[in-house]
């Protein structure tokens, strides 16, 4: 018995949706106010890497095909490494500033991963519509991390850090299988349901 | 805010799917399912409208004879019905492909029975059994399960105390290479066994429905549990090393003897015939021990000796006293097994499995004969306080552990054999070599005899 395709979305989408709320205080208070208590250090890197842990059951548990199942795989080791890896630096195990890129590597390769998976063109139906979305914005978006390497301490990289992970939050809030897509739907995809 | 957080993040510890292309919904009969009566046809129910193409739902018996007529499309074209030939008891393969709407080729496999119960997926008509690619593939599995097994055994047992910076850098990396060795390679191990039953080229292959493979075959639950299990291993090995609490090392160190286990649930100890809890309990004993000393003498050459230099003598005397322990392990349970998979001395030379089992036993010597090196010669060396004995170990040491190695290769060939048959009637034998014949005629590719439970 598995649950519709489209809570598993919303289930992720809140996940990332706390992810992006904790960067977007960060980035409005500033990183000394925000850290005040020391365990909001932890918060995001800690829950990117929980994310990362829970992207497995679904990897495993649903496998109507290869190239699904190997997506959802690339998730969840990306999302492990780029949490672990802020976590070590916040801890202080970890030193060079350079280990920030396991952010954007980690974007990249979910983007393409979202890229590479989704099987339908752009307007086939709305899911299918968010996933190319999504995949262009992880690509894209990873200059993000990649400029906060660079610039740790600005705000505006900060605030876009937050925004690319609500904007995800968003678009798989709006995921829904076999939903139309401004006013379209591919007759190949099915009677609407849900 | 804080419970708000909690709730939040165990809602999400539910999972589902996500499925944006056409997926197979309903099949009738069902995997693997057992029917009494002759079905009149096949029918696969889709999530999306798809296009037949020719030959979109073949049956064919269990000597490869095709039962079905030409498919065709019902229901606005979400439903592909093969009919059914009047069927005569026995074992069925379904092989299905179709055309989603975005042009990609959406395939599967699946069995059932009628009057009988349906052999798994992976034994499925033209499955032809265990490839070179997946002795190699399984290989690899045993020796990321021995970085991992080994790698905590030798910290805990043998090292105990705090290791210095550097070394314990590279025991956290070495023994997390190895979980995510672990998972990534099961993977592909998982990937490759549903390659062999789906029998369809790579490009094809990525748009193929593992389902009935991953739900329905001990292949495919030893797939979930260990891949999870890695993965919760992986997370366990991370927080020990972040906040360096060696408790959680002990809690990884256990789940990583649990996940030994899962081999020896889902290989030739569960499922062949003669099996039970006993061949059960010595092939995870004989598993286990192996891994913790081929992995043990790997973190010995790599971390402790050459890093450790205070902790090298203590740590190198108490692994020689455990490796004692896990040697005589090994050896029982690997006896016991040969006696029970062996029934008859001459099947060492006449059967495969009785070939590849001489080939291990050989490399399993030359392995004892080093380790015997090791506790009769190094040992009171070491002991006496011999400085110069403790120079060259780490070399020797990993010389050990590489025969250790070609032992686990010879292993994963070993447990993707077939152990000859116990006490079937000639009948029997002469039935299987008839289906034998036909499949290499009929799929170009050379089958083996299975048991109903196969490897």
């Amino acid at each position: 018995m598995q649950p519709p395709a489209e809570h598993v979305h919303w289930l992720f989408a809140t996940g990332f949706l706390i992810l992006g709320l904790c960067l977007l205080g960060e980035a409005i208070v500033g990183p000394d106010v925000w850290r005040t208590r020391a365990w909001r250090a932890y918060l995001w890197p800690g829950i990117a890497f929980t994310l990362g842990v829970l992207m497995f059951p679904v990897m495993t548990f649903f496998t109507n095909s290869t190239i699904h199942m190997l997506a959802h795989g690339a998730w969840a080791q990306a999302l492990m490494f780029a949490g672990a890896a802020e976590l070590g630096l916040v801890r202080g195990k970890l030193t060079s500033p350079w280990w920030r890129l396991a952010m954007a590597f980690a974007f990249l390769v979910s983007g393409t991963a979202f890229l590479v998976h989704e099987q339908n063109a752009w307007f086939f139906q709305r899911s299918s519509f968010l996933h190319h979305l999504m995949g262009w914005t992880l690509v894209i978006g990873a200059a993000v991390p990649l400029a906060r390497c660079v610039r740790p301490r600005s705000t505006a990289f900060g605030g876009a850090f937050a925004a690319t992970f609500l904007l995800i939050a968003v678009m798989l809030y709006c995921d829904r299988d076999l939903a139309p897509i401004f006013g379209h739907l591919s007759p190949l995809a099915g009677v609407q349901h849900r | 805010m804080r419970r708000l957080a909690v709730v939040a993040l165990l809602a999400l510890a539910f999972p589902a799917a996500a499925s944006a292309h056409a997926t197979l919904e309903h099949a009738t009969p069902g995997f693997q399912q057992r029917v009494e009566t002759s079905p009149r046809a096949v029918v696969l129910g889709f999530d999306q409208r798809v296009t037949v193409l020719p030959g979109t739902i073949r049956v064919v018996d269990a000597l490869g004879r095709l039962v079905s007529a030409p498919a065709h499309p019902e229901f606005s074209g979400r439903h592909v019905v093969a009919p059914l030939h009047r069927l005569a008891r026995g074992p069925y393969t379904v092989r299905w492909h179709v055309l989603a709407g975005d042009g990609h080729v959406v395939s599967g496999v699946y069995t059932f029975g009628f009057g009988v119960a349906a052999p798994p997926p992976t034994e499925a008509y033209g499955a032809s059994g265990p490839t070179r690619s997946e002795h190699v593939v399984r290989w690899l599995y045993f020796l990321a399960l021995a970085l991992v097994t080994g790698g905590l055994g030798c910290r805990l047992l043998v090292v105990r105390g705090v290791l210095p910076p550097r070394a314990e850098k590279r025991f956290f990396l070495l023994t997390g290479f190895g979980a995510l060795a672990a998972i990534d390679i099961g993977i592909i191990g998982f990937i490759l066994r549903a390659e062999d039953a789906l029998q369809l080229p790579f490009a094809r292959l990525l748009y193929g429905d593992l389902t009935p493979i991953a739900n329905g075959t001990r292949v495919g639950t030893a797939f979930v549990v260990m891949t999870l299990g890695f993965a919760f291993l992986a997370a366990l090995l991370f927080l020990a090393w972040l906040t360096d609490r060696t408790a959680l090392l002990w809690g990884a160190f256990a789940l990583a003897l649990l996940l030994t286990s899962g081999l020896s649930l889902s290989g030739h100890s569960a499922a062949d015939a003669g099996s039970s809890w006993k061949s059960e309990l010595a092939d995870w004993v004989h598993l286990s021990a192996a891994s913790i000393w081929i992995g043990g003498l790997v973190q010995l050459a790599v971390v402790v000796l050459p890093l450790a230099p205070e902790l090298r003598r203590a740590s190198f005397l108490r692994f020689s006293s455990l490796a004692t322990v896990l040697v005589a392990l090994v050896l029982a349970a690997g006896t016991y097994l040969s006696i029970l998979r062996l029934p008859h001395v001459h099947d060492l030379w006449t059967t495969r499995y009785g070939h590849v089992l001489l080939v291990k036993l050989g490399l399993v010597a030359l392995a004892l004969a080093w380790g015997a090196f090791h506790r009769l010669v190094a040992v009171p060396r070491v002991a006496a306080g011999g400085e110069g004995s403790l120079a060259s170990l780490p070399r020797s040491v990993l010389g050990e552990s590489i025969a250790g190695m070609a032992v686990l290769l010879a292993a994963a060939v070993l447990v993707d054999s077939k152990p000859p048959p116990r006490g079937v009637p000639a009948q029997t034998v002469a039935r299987k070599a008839s289906t034998l014949a036909t499949k290499t005629f009929v799929s170009g590719r050379t089958p083996r005899l299975r048991t109903a439970a196969g490897p």
